[in-house]
């Protein structure tokens, strides 16, 4: 009932009137670093002496890593009813960059945040999908999904000339000219999108190891990003921001150290379809792919044990030998497995395989992009001049990717929320940025995430209640340009002596949900047929 | 020579001391009016009906001054002792009257009490001050002159109080700020005379400690007028705004005037005490009415108790569940005595549960099945709101209505907002319910729209209504499911949590009713 509209606007204008005197608040923001696994990583990148094994485990198979490519290598094993199974993790859980967190205002992600709806011929995924009710029916092939898993609306605004604006392709104070670049250039993701190769397969799918081989299309992988787009013309400011937005939000690359392949995959390769949802509609929780992750972790019955950091693989005549460190009892254990897969990243595996006769040319091809995330709870929540607040919350022309609004999915009216706010190192080197990220403390990260969402919301930081912070050394694979179809990929996912294995989203190119879970099921289906 | 000059300078601060002592006579006497006047608008502020209020305040006001003169009597010993605590005491009273009575009237039952509790012991001090001064001042003057010259200055500051009053303090400091000046004001006096009398020094700083004490508290009331006040917040409404309050969730405000009184929630009129009788009728008889048996009702929203209020009027109905949001909003509607007056008790009768959780939740997890469903929402004018009439909501309330049960939803204006009417109706349908659009006038929202919604047809009007409703009967029960052309149906999409189109459409229809 109600004669006048809401103005509907700014939820912190609510608590300026009611409490002045809190405004002025000292209290300070709680908060801190949370789980840098990183100590471990470092002895065993620096050669470490680590003490001898005082333990030995025999098993089947060994799989080190509990990240997504991992849990979806045991789900697969699972189904498939192999035994003898067992995973080890470094870090305190399981998850990788899925892991998430929770306090009493909201769960909340620490990294991946939402999973577009897959193209039907994902059929691995599309199963998963429907095992964990995220897909409720299917009407001719068409999948319904969970409605409250859908993201709900609104999804998305950009804050650009002190306005937020609707959606995140630059509308407001635009010319004629980047109208019509941007619509040129959609035009073109559309046709790529549709587009097949002379092998009759779609030149960009997840994963994108089912992409056609047609040079026309893979040779793009030989330029940047910006190369093809400067080669097609393309040179509108607000065009370029958002299509270099779009790389850094996925693959944590700029618009130089992205291939021009993987700059238009992120475009032409989503052909989900839904009964209830548009081919666009991402999938996202309050946990983010936590969601998916937990049921993973949730499937696995093979024992896993965390805190053991495997630092040494050496392929022996009883089986492969894993030294596995356990930072709690400062012991090593030794597994001894018929089979191991190594679920973990390049950059680790180039000193876990040292005592590994094997030629791996990956190793000096592999760039990762550092993240820092933070979770940031507030007592408000922020709105602003123009649409209300969205699910993801991007402003123009910063270096960080914007905000999510964790509590989106909540149905729960709440005048509190936690923003997940994401910040990638996409210029210079990552080795520079790596060690500049770990030496600043929390109140130096406090600083800069106030900084930073203050721009748009001017104020935030008495609404602030705690900041913590996660910092990803190694965040995500860069598809720089040769990677993705460059032959060192493809010949680091080929077996060692058809006893280690390989599975990583690294191994793809690109770090997303689809592609770990893809690799997970690929590299166990490998151990099994051999 | 000596002796003689010593003499004229006793004689000068003698003189000096009674000018003094008069100029507070002035003060005291500003103050004292303003208390009274202070008490009797927030009486009539907050109870209504001026004249009345206005009256009986005044009259208590003069009498509790007669009991504090006659008190005076009993007063022996160091007078300017005496007089200097009292100052400090009517300060401390009268200074916080207004805020406390602001803070207190959400909390208490019969508020009245408090009212005049503050009036009896604010004239009680006020009364006892004059006759302790005039007391003091007696030893050096002559009593004609002492009479003459107190009630002289007694008098200005009363009219001084009674100019000041209406033109510049309540409109410029608001009735809150007012009572804490004037209050500083009195303890300013004590502080003074502290100061200035030398036989003081005995109890000097035994004093000091209140004074200090009082003139910080007061200054932390000024402070956090804001708080129980906004005083920008009184001008943006046309009625006297009498209770504002933000909560976790809202902020709410009632205003009051000379007819009515009127609840709104961030900006949002909620109900007129006028007209609400129609609103909440036509939500709650049309259904009900048509329900066979013993009930369970399920009231989401309507933390106001107006629609239970309804719903208690038919004995066979067994328990009525109410869930809304805001713990706030259902507190005051269960402990003030005006508003329980106007939902008549309602939300504690012992048939009825207040739930204070999110619908959404509740209803996700609740197993209880209802045989009527009242959805008594604000309207969706944002997000989270929109996703109370999502189709997905719709669904999960099929899980908690019995197999021949009803649910009724407001669903905003039909003639304003066209398309957010038809597709709230359109949205129950795609949740699988059958559904009775109908909608009737309510004077201070307009033409407004209800759908009810049932698992199949089954709606038969046309039995006994409760007695003493001044609104719905058979024939507005007829009328009211005719929509004439510019209200009738049109096409609209499903309201889903996915798309939002309600909230689209009602920002859209309402927009240009919004300044």
């Amino acid at each position: 009932m109600k004669q006048v509209l809401a103005l509907v606007g700014v939820s912190f204008a609510g608590r300026y009137l009611a409490g002045c005197a809190d405004v002025g608040r000292d209290r300070p923001i709680q908060g801190g670093i949370v789980g840098s696994g990183s100590s471990i990583g470092h002895m065993i990148r620096d050669g470490k002496a680590f003490p001898p094994p005082s333990q030995e485990v025999r098993t089947g198979i060994l799989i080190i890593g509990g990240g997504i490519s991992g849990l979806s290598a045991a789900r697969w094993l699972q189904k498939k009813g192999a035994e003898n199974v067992i995973m080890v993790e470094m870090g305190d859980e399981t998850g990788g960059n899925s892991i998430f967190g929770q306090n009493k205002v909201s769960a909340y992600p620490w990294a991946a945040h939402y999973l577009p709806i897959p193209d039907v011929a994902n059929t691995t995924l599309i199963e998963f999908l429907t095992e964990i009710g995220v897909i409720t029916g299917f009407t001719d092939g068409v999948p319904a999904y969970n409605e409250y898993h859908l993201c709900h609306d609104p999804e998305e605004r950009l804050y650009i000339d002190g306005y937020w604006q609707e959606g995140l392709i630059p509308k407001f104070g635009i010319t004629r000219e980047d109208e019509a670049q941007i619509a040129r250039f959609m035009k073109q993701a559309e046709d790529h999108r549709s587009a097949k190769g002379n092998d009759g397969k779609f030149a960009f799918c997840i994963p994108l190891d089912a992409s056609s081989a047609d040079e026309e299309y893979r040779k793009l992988d030989r330029i940047s990003f910006r190369q093809f787009l400067n080669d097609n013309g393309y040179t509108s400011k607000p065009l370029l921001w958002y299509l270099e937005y779009c790389c850094k939000d996925d693959y944590g690359s700029g618009l130089d150290s992205t291939s021009a392949w993987a700059g238009m995959h992120y475009f032409a390769s989503r052909r989900g379809k839904a009964t209830n949802a548009s081919s666009s509609a991402v999938l996202t929780w309050p946990e983010g792919n936590g969601y998916l992750m937990s049921a993973l972790r949730k499937h696995n019955t093979y024992p896993v044990r965390t805190g053991l950091a495997a630092f040494s693989v050496a392929n022996t005549d009883t089986g492969v030998s894993v030294d596995c460190y356990d930072g709690g009892k400062k012991s090593t254990v030794r597994i001894v497995a018929d089979k191991v897969l190594l679920c973990t990243p390049q950059h680790v595996n180039k000193y876990l395989l040292k005592q590994v006769n094997a030629e791996r040319s990956i190793y000096d091809k592999v760039h990762y992009a550092p993240w820092v995330v933070a979770n940031v709870t507030c007592d408000g929540v922020p709105e602003g001049k123009g649409t209300a607040l969205c699910w993801d919350n991007v402003v123009y022309g910063r270096q960080s990717v914007g905000y999510v609004f964790a509590n989106h999915q909540n149905l729960v009216r709440k005048n509190e929320g936690v923003l997940t706010w994401y910040l990638p190192f996409t210029e210079g080197s990552p080795k520079d940025a790596r060690k500049a990220i770990y030496n600043k403390t929390i109140e130096d990260w406090k600083k800069l995430v106030l900084e930073d969402l203050a721009y748009a919301h001017p104020g935030i930081e008495a609404f602030v209640t705690r900041i913590d912070v996660k910092v990803w050394g190694h965040g995500m694979i860069q598809p720089v340009p040769g990677y993705v179809w460059g032959a060192d990929r493809t010949e680091a996912m080929r077996a060692i002596d058809g006893r280690i294995f390989f599975a990583h989203s690294d191994l793809s190119g690109i770090s997303i949900f689809e592609e770990a879970f893809s690799q997970g099921i690929r590299a166990a289906e490998e151990m099994l047929a051999g | 020579m000596v002796k003689g000059a010593d003499e004229q300078t006793q004689m000068q601060e003698k003189k000096q001391g009674q000018g003094l002592l008069l100029f507070s006579v002035f003060v005291i006497a500003t103050c004292g009016l303003i208390y009274e006047l202070v008490a009797g608008t927030m009486a009539s502020y907050l109870l209504g009906d001026s004249v009345t209020q206005f009256s009986t305040v005044i009259g208590v006001y003069l009498f509790s001054m007669g009991i504090g003169s006659w008190l005076s009597g009993q007063v022996e010993g160091d007078l300017l002792k005496w007089f200097i605590r009292i100052e400090i005491l009517v300060g401390l009273v009268g200074g916080c009257s207004a805020p406390s009575m602001f803070l207190l009237f959400e909390h208490v039952t019969y508020f009245r009490i408090v009212l005049y509790s503050f009036v009896v012991l604010t004239g009680i001090l006020v009364g006892l001050e004059i006759p302790i001064l005039m007391r003091i001042l007696k030893s050096g003057i002559e009593f004609k002159d002492l009479v003459a010259r107190v009630f002289t200055f007694d008098y200005i500051g009363a009219l001084l109080a009674s100019l000041i009053f209406p033109l510049l303090l309540v409109p410029y400091l608001g009735l809150i700020r007012t009572s804490l000046v004037f209050g500083i004001f009195n303890i300013a006096v004590a502080a003074y005379l502290l100061y200035y009398f030398e036989e003081t020094m005995r109890y000097r700083r035994r004093l000091l400690v209140p004074v200090l004490l009082s003139v910080v508290a007061l200054l932390a009331g000024f402070v956090y007028a804001e708080r129980i006040m906004s005083y920008s917040e009184t001008l943006a409404f046309q009625d006297k705004v009498i209770y504002s309050k933000s909560t976790h969730y809202q902020r709410m405000v009632l205003t009051r005037n000379n007819r009515e009184l009127k609840l709104f929630l961030n900006g949002n009129l909620q109900f007129s005490s006028l007209d609400e009788y129609r609103y909440h009728e036509a939500l709650v008889h049309p259904g009900l009415h048509a329900l066979k048996g013993s009930k369970k009702v399920l009231v989401l929203g309507g933390g106001d108790g107006l629609a239970v209020r309804e719903v208690l009027r038919y004995p066979d109905v067994a328990s009525v569940t109410l869930v809304d949001l805001d713990p706030a909003m259902t507190q005051l509607f269960r402990s003030n005595e005006m508003l329980l007056q106007l939902n008549k008790r309602s939300l504690l009768s012992p048939k009825v549960r207040v739930v204070n959780d999110d619908a959404f939740n509740w209803v996700r997890q609740d197993t209880t099945r209802f045989d009527f469903i009242i959805i008594d929402f604000p309207d969706p004018s944002n997000y989270s709101l929109g996703k109370l009439y999502s189709s997905k909501f719709y669904e999960e309330l099929r899980h908690v209505l019995s197999d021949s049960g009803i649910i009724v939803v407001q669903a905003t204006s039909p003639l304003i907002a066209r398309k957010s009417f038809w597709c709230v109706g359109h949205t129950m349908q795609a949740a699988g319910f059958v559904t009775v659009p109908y909608h009737i006038y309510v004077p201070s929202f307009g033409e407004w729209g209800y759908i009810m919604a049932m698992r199949n047809y089954g709606w038969h009007p046309g039995a006994d209504l409760p007695t003493g409703l001044k609104f719905i009967d058979r024939n507005v029960m007829k009328s009211m499911l005719l929509f004439p052309p510019d209200m009738s149906e049109v096409t609209t999409e499903v309201n889903k949590l996915n798309n939002q189109a309600l909230v689209n459409y009602f920002e859209d229809e309402w927009a240009p009713y919004v300044h």
